[in-house]
């Protein structure tokens, strides 16, 4: 599991790795707060993640949320695993599935 | 589970043990539930706590990577679900051979993986194949496939299930997202996740679950077979299950299974232990070795208080003392709660010889309930650890020498059915555990014949019936004229004495012949503090247990003149035996004109310590001697005192036993076979001491 926040020219990003999980929620939460405090535009590469647990889901779901709230979107960045889209679609977050897969 | 890819939980091995912690309590729970079933073969709800154990323990079990432990169980409680339908009947072979997979899945949750384990495993299931009927899942199934109740001949409905984790659910370690693949096995499954209770970001706890699900499920099952899925979450979750629109013939069938429903959750809610505690926001599970720690904290305080206490004497300075009365207030508040904290009450250990019990009246072919009273009653967690072993031997020696067969006992106009009883209670520092039967007592001619045959007593010797009955605790004492599997080898009793005598406690036997056999150990509530006599003898100071004391009088030397230089006192009229410290101890300093005599209460009667002075009160904290000194008998500790001296705590008992051991040895014993001096000592004691 890993999670960073790599500031590039070309943007901002919030980069999983791994299992994403309850043990890593705090973590998340803070880099996404980070993200949000310099840009309205909170962008996440998730093609490295292996799994999202609820708790990911609910964090990423907020960010996606205060963006649009301050004008802004979420991007999702790279090719979601087809397993981790799969687990979220059997999990009921159809939408959540539906945006990153369009991402 | 299909879609979901496997956590990789970085603290799995913190749930995983917190998982098997609650397991081991299912277990117990699970045990007395089969045992009680036993009982109550017709009793459909005990079936149910069952069945909800099993599933429970198979459910979080495969949620925490205990996968073959799943599987293995899983097929458990297929059996019980046949019983449940009415397709299996409850016999002996069911029970005890659930009882047998109880002990493989405590050894599975220690995941020793290891061929005799995987033989076990497989012989148990071979056993429940056979029962049942049913074709086994073996431990090569990648996942336990979900037991389908009423699944034969049933149609299909339709239910929406609303399912809302509470706030501390994934913080129990428990992954709602799992369950969806336990409905999946059951039917079709559509799944919306409600995120509309997610607060804004800044404001969202990370760890706490805010989304919903609502659910249609399709399957073959009735509602019990649904909300069983969410029965190790349901506690710590909102959850309704109701045939969804469209759902049809639901009426008359719902109805009972609404009604079974309520009656099973009415009678779990008694009874049964679900895997998140109801009482989980009041209640906390500490690590036994960070309460240990906390405990050895508090009696570093009481030392350092009882230090400011004597400081503040000594300066006579009032401001110093104030503080010091404040703290030493506070110390003693803290050290009665700590001491709190470490009681439990005795009923866990108890309840689990109702397995050994069980185990034992079919080995050897006697009819035994065991029966209990006083499993409230609480005392230190040390020492109820270390009851098992003493409980397990006694109960072991009336099953097997005490209790009659059954044929003898209608013969003797007896029940047929014997009885065990454990009890516990209260007696002031103390708490008296009693293990009793109504057997055929104890034959003490046969343990005098036994005892003089193997030299622990000569063939003259004079005993009372409690000394008698106490030669059975001696080392390699047996009368059982065979040795079985139970017992007959002496062991156990000797294990008994051994193991009281470490915790400070001692042991009685009552027996009436042809009506049974009571034996009370008596033991102290806690092994951390002490309430004690600061007394001393030249510049050294010991601590008598205050718990054991019964008075001080003055020694001088014209008393000592009386009784002709005699160690005994004339306590109003009652002639009391004494040993001086100074002597036993053999410290080389004059004594003082007026000595003081403890008079203590012991096994072997009244005896007196005479002491130089005695100094007070002090409650102490016990520290260990170590294993150098575990040999010296008659010093159960030392402490630290106020002014940094060490203060062993004596061991009255023992002190009374060894004095009167060196003075037999001293006298005339030697013409008496070894063996039999330490036995004889206590039936003489009081008369040799007094004639000193």
């Amino acid at each position: 599991m890993a999670i960073a926040f790599e500031q590039h020219e070309t943007g901002d990003a919030v980069v999983l790795d791994g299992a994403i999980d309850i043990s890593s929620a705090a973590e998340l939460k803070t880099v996404l707060l980070q993200a949000l405090s310099s840009a309205t535009e909170v962008r996440v590469r998730l093609d490295q993640v292996t799994y999202l647990d609820v708790t990911a889901v609910q964090l990423l779901f907020a960010a996606g949320q205060q963006a649009r709230r301050s004008g802004g979107s979420m991007q999702i960045l790279g090719q979601v695993p087809a397993a981790v889209l799969s687990a979220l679609a059997d999990a009921g977050f159809h939408s959540l599935s539906a945006s990153v897969q369009a991402g | 589970m299909r879609g979901i890819p496997v956590p990789a939980i970085s603290n799995a091995d913190q749930f995983k043990q917190s998982f098997r912690e609650e397991a081991r309590e299912i277990l117990v729970d699970l045990e007395a539930a089969l045992l009680e079933l036993n009982e109550n073969r017709g009793d459909r709800e005990l079936v149910g706590r069952v069945f909800r154990a099993l599933h429970t323990i198979k459910g979080s079990g495969s949620m925490f990577g205990f996968e073959g432990l799943a599987v293995f169980t899983h097929n458990l409680e297929n059996a019980f679900d046949e019983v449940r339908n009415g397709r299996l009947e409850v016999g002996s072979e069911l029970i005890d051979l659930t009882l047998s997979a109880l002990d493989q899945i405590r050894a599975m949750l220690e995941e020793r993986d290891g061929e005799a384990e995987a033989a076990a495993c497989a012989e148990i299931l071979a056993k429940v194949r056979k029962l049942t009927g049913i074709a086994v899942h073996g431990a090569a199934a990648a996942k336990p496939a979900k037991a389908v109740p009423a699944a034969v001949g049933c149609r299909i409905r339709q239910w929406a299930i609303h399912f809302a984790p509470g706030p501390d659910l994934l913080l129990n370690g428990a992954n709602p997202l799992l369950l969806f693949g336990e409905l999946r096995q059951l039917g079709g499954l559509s799944v919306k996740a409600s995120m509309e209770m997610i607060p804004p970001l800044a404001e969202l706890d990370p760890e706490r679950c805010y989304v919903s699900w609502e659910m249609v499920l399709a399957a073959p099952v009735d509602r019990d077979a649904v909300r069983d899925v969410f029965i190790f979450v349901e506690d710590s979750c909102e959850l309704r299950i109701e045939p969804a629109a469209g759902d049809a013939g639901q009426a008359a069938e719902d109805s009972d299974a609404a009604a079974r429903a309520l009656g099973e959750h009415r009678a779990a809610s008694g009874g049964r232990r679900t895997y998140d505690k109801p009482d989980a926001a009041s209640s906390l599970r500490v690590p036994a070795a960070k309460l240990d720690q906390f405990v050895d904290l508090v009696g570093e305080l009481v030392t350092v208080q009882a230090r400011l206490a004597e400081l503040a004497a000594r300066r006579d300075d009032l401001e110093i003392a104030e503080v010091s009365e404040e703290i030493e207030r506070l110390t003693s508040s803290l050290r009665e709660n700590s001491m709190n904290i470490r009681m439990l009450p005795i009923r866990a250990t108890f309840e689990k010889f109702r397995r050994l019990v069980h185990d034992l009246a079919r080995d050897l072919g006697k009819d035994v309930e065991l029966t209990m009273d006083g499993a409230e009653t609480e005392l230190d967690k040390t020492v109820i650890e270390q009851l098992g072993d003493p409980l397990m031997h006694l109960i072991r020696n009336s099953m097997d020498h005490g209790i009659e067969p059954a044929e003898l006992r209608r013969t003797r106009g007896k029940r047929s059915t014997a009885t065990i009883h454990l009890s516990a209670r209260h007696s002031g520092a103390s708490v008296l555990i009693g293990v009793s039967d109504d057997g055929g007592g104890i034959d003490a001619e046969a343990v005098r014949g036994r005892a003089i045959e193997r030299g622990l007593v000569s063939s003259d010797a004079q005993l009372s019936e409690a000394e008698t009955f106490a030669l059975i605790f001696q080392p390699g004492f047996s009368t059982a004229k065979q040795i079985t599997d139970v017992s007959g080898r002496g062991v156990g009793m000797d294990v008994v004495r051994q193991r009281v005598e470490s915790l400070r406690g001692t042991i009685d036997v009552a027996s009436r012949p042809g009506l049974g056999t009571g034996v009370t150990l008596r033991l102290p509530l806690t092994l951390a503090i002490i309430d004690g006599l600061l007394v001393s003898v030249a510049d050294a100071c010991f601590v008598l247990p205050l718990a054991s004391t019964l008075e001080c009088i003055e020694l001088s030397a014209a008393d000592i003149e009386r009784a002709n230089g005699k160690h005994v006192a004339n306590v109003r009229g009652e002639i009391v035996p004494y040993i001086r410290l100074r002597e036993h101890f053999n410290v080389r300093s004059p004594r003082p004109e007026l000595e003081q005599i403890m008079i203590v209460e012991s096994g072997e009667g009244r005896f007196g310590f005479a002491v130089d002075r005695v100094l007070g009160n002090c409650q102490t904290v016990i520290k260990s001697l170590g294993r150098v000194y575990r040999h010296v008998r008659a010093v159960s500790g030392a402490t630290i005192l106020g002014d940094g001296r060490v203060a062993l705590i004596l061991d009255p008992e023992r002190l009374v036993q060894d004095a009167l051991r060196a003075q037999l040895q001293n006298r005339s014993a030697r013409a008496s076979p070894p063996a039999a001096r330490s036995v004889e000592a206590a039936a003489a004691g009081r008369r040799i001491a007094a004639s000193c």
